[in-house]
């Protein structure tokens, strides 16, 4: 009797344990490095995307949502702890964090999905940006901007506009890179480009304003620091009565103009290398995917508090505009 | 979860390099020194670049760190005792100017290390007995040999100079040192540990970026107080070791936020948030404990 009733035990134990193990969820470790409307948009894309492909949170998948707050040390710390806590998949936003997962999970096979990272090469997260042969446990997206587009926009929009002023934080990488490639590219665009540089977001509204009066147009790119303080660069171009792009539409109120991705879209491209991977398919078979389409989206409000309008042939290429305070979208034909 | 602790206990100890760096200006000198935000990266700049660049071998660049950090010491101590500036002020600016020396000795605000040979994996590679426990034998061995030669310094008849011209700089005017150089030296061997925690710390984190050097004062002073306040004593070794102390309390602090922080429905904004509470909780279970005795001896 008593040993029917242990093997009874036993048995149920097991099928006990063997529901656990069957129905156990998917762990998705995402981490950030700072909390910022566009990192948190990636991370929402990326949240967004798995759930309309069927992973139901608390059911099929379990996020372990983490924010380093700025700190390098902590980024190391989170993806140790995603380590620990043996994630099946760590979704990693932008540069240092990618490169902190990319260090603790070396040599592992739980894949690496990074997001917001400019140069994914220079950052050696991959050795390549076409071949990913070699990309070992690490794939993602990148979000580099056409910076010499965004350039030519701008002189499009006047032919008084001959020279654009950049304001960003030397001390980003993905900013230096831009910028250095506004440089390089502003020769063959036809205009000249000066630099104003803020080390921090306080120092931002001074370095705007230090371009007052020396440059045509202003120019922002996906600057973490100056997007922060981004008021403070759109009040110092109305004071100087030009207008300013930025190369992010989730800021178009805070701008006369914005060319560029959505960060949501962006994290949901994140989430589509996320669902492969998951799927399947290799990390190293997926090379670095680049954000797809790029719009812009024209701030007419703003124009209008400088007295500026916008050529006709720029309104063609606009997919959305801001009017009396609303966003009006450009419907398909 | 072991692993985790290991972990821990690593960071801690690397960043309580920084931390001695910052108890021997802030706590034997008294002097407020905010070079060190500063000189942590210029520790971890040149680090990478002589890796990167010049191949040169991952320990070696530890000690060149030391060096680099203390010529800003040096720097901030020349500032404040030939230039008049004080003391706050000196180390800002200097911490100021490293911000663009650091830039300029990395070309780039960001500087990968994943593909070299760093310290970190070569003691992971050599010592792969000890398994998991490999690098923190190695960080371990290095932060009790550096505080155990920081402990033998402050002992000799120099490092009793620097310790009397924190506690009473007119006396040991009096008795013939030049505290000015007393300053020089301690601002420097100061910022010397401090760059070589950066250094080894960017190498266990795979690269170095200009803004990693942000509160590393913060954490310094936190560790230091931590620390003094767990251990109350006046003799240098066991202040020493109460800095490495508070520097492990001020990680497993983190660290638990991480892991537990969502028991408590914490997101992770909360994340400092929790940190600091854990590290009040730590220091008030002393605290309440000597007041319970108190009282007790009072009656």
């Amino acid at each position: 009797m008593k040993r029917s009733i242990a093997v009874a035990l036993l048995a149920w134990v097991v099928v006990v344990i063997g529901f656990a193990a069957a129905s156990e969820p998917l762990k998705i470790g995402i981490t950030k490095i700072v909390e910022h409307p566009a990192l948190d948009a990636v991370e929402q894309g990326v949240i967004d995307t798995l759930t309309a492909a069927g992973y139901e949170e608390g059911v099929d998948v379990e996020y372990l949502i983490a924010s380093a707050q700025g700190d390098f040390g902590t980024a190391i710390s989170i993806a140790q702890n995603f380590q620990a806590q043996n994630v099946d998949l760590v979704v990693a936003i932008a540069t240092p964090t990618a490169q902190a997962a990319v260090e603790v999970f070396r040599g592992s096979d739980t894949p690496i999905v990074y997001g917001a990272v400019t140069d994914p090469v220079g950052a050696e997260l991959v050795p390549s940006a076409t071949d990913p042969s070699g990309n070992e446990n690490v794939t993602g997206v990148s979000d580099m901007i056409p910076v010499a587009a965004h350039l030519r926009l701008l002189k499009a929009l006047s032919p008084e506009i001959v020279t654009i002023g950049i304001v960003y934080n030397p001390g980003e990488a993905n900013s230096a890179i831009l910028t250095d490639m506004a440089l390089a590219a502003a020769p063959s665009v036809g205009v000249a480009v000066v630099t104003a540089t803020a080390d921090s977001t306080a120092n931002v509204p001074l370095a705007a304003q230090s371009l007052i009066g020396r440059v045509d147009a202003f120019y922002v790119t996906t600057d973490n620091t100056v997007v922060s303080a981004i008021d403070s660069v759109l009040a110092a171009s109305e004071e100087a009565g030009v207008p300013f792009l930025m190369a992010d539409p989730t800021s178009l109120a805070q701008a006369t103009l914005a060319a560029g991705f959505d960060y949501y879209e962006h994290g949901l491209t994140v989430g589509q290398v996320v669902l492969n991977v998951l799927s399947g398919v290799g990390t190293d078979e997926i090379p670095v995917t680049y954000q797809p389409r790029a719009e812009v989206h024209l701030n007419l409000d703003a124009a209008g508090r400088i007295g500026f309008v916008f050529p006709t042939d720029v309104i063609e290429q606009a997919s959305a505009v801001l009017y009396g305070g609303i966003v009006w979208e450009r419907q398909a034909p | 979860m072991a692993a985790l602790w290991i972990h821990a206990v690593e960071q801690g100890l690397a960043y309580g390099i920084a931390a001695l760096g910052v108890f021997l200006t802030y706590r034997v000198l008294k002097f407020p020194d905010l070079t060190v935000d500063g000189s942590f990266v210029t520790g971890a700049a040149i680090a990478s670049v002589l890796l990167v660049q010049y191949g040169v071998d991952p320990f070696t660049v530890l000690l060149v760190a030391f060096v680099a950090g203390g010529i800003a010491g040096l720097i901030t101590g020349l500032l404040n005792t030939r230039l008049g500036i004080t003391n706050l002020l000196a180390g800002v600016l200097t911490m100021i100017m490293l911000y663009s020396i650091n830039l300029r000795i990395m070309g780039r605000p960001n500087l990968s290390l994943l593909r070299v040979s760093t310290a970190t994996r070569v003691v992971d590679a050599a010592w792969s007995p000890l398994g998991p426990f490999s690098v923190l034998a190695f960080i371990g061995i290095l932060t009790i040999a550096i505080k155990l030669l920081l402990d033998a310094f402050l002992r000799t008849e120099i490092g009793f100079a620097l310790r009397a011209t924190g506690d009473s700089e007119r006396m040991i005017t009096a008795q013939g040192v030049n505290t000015k150089t007393m300053k020089i030296l301690g601002l420097a061997l100061s910022n010397g540990l401090v760059a070589l925690s950066g250094a080894l710390v960017a190498q266990y984190s795979g690269f170095a970026d200009v803004g990693m050097g942000l509160g590393t004062i913060v954490t310094g002073l936190a560790a230091v107080i931590i620390g003094g306040t767990l251990i109350r004593s006046n003799r240098v070794g066991w202040m020493t070791a109460s800095v490495l102390l508070g520097s492990l309390v001020y990680r497993i602090a983190v660290i638990l936020a991480l892991r537990y922080g969502y028991v408590i429905g914490f997101q992770a904004s909360d994340l400092k948030l929790i940190t600091s509470l854990l590290v009040i909780l730590a220091l008030v279970v002393p605290y309440l404990r000597e007041r319970r005795m108190r009282k007790v001896s009072a009656c």
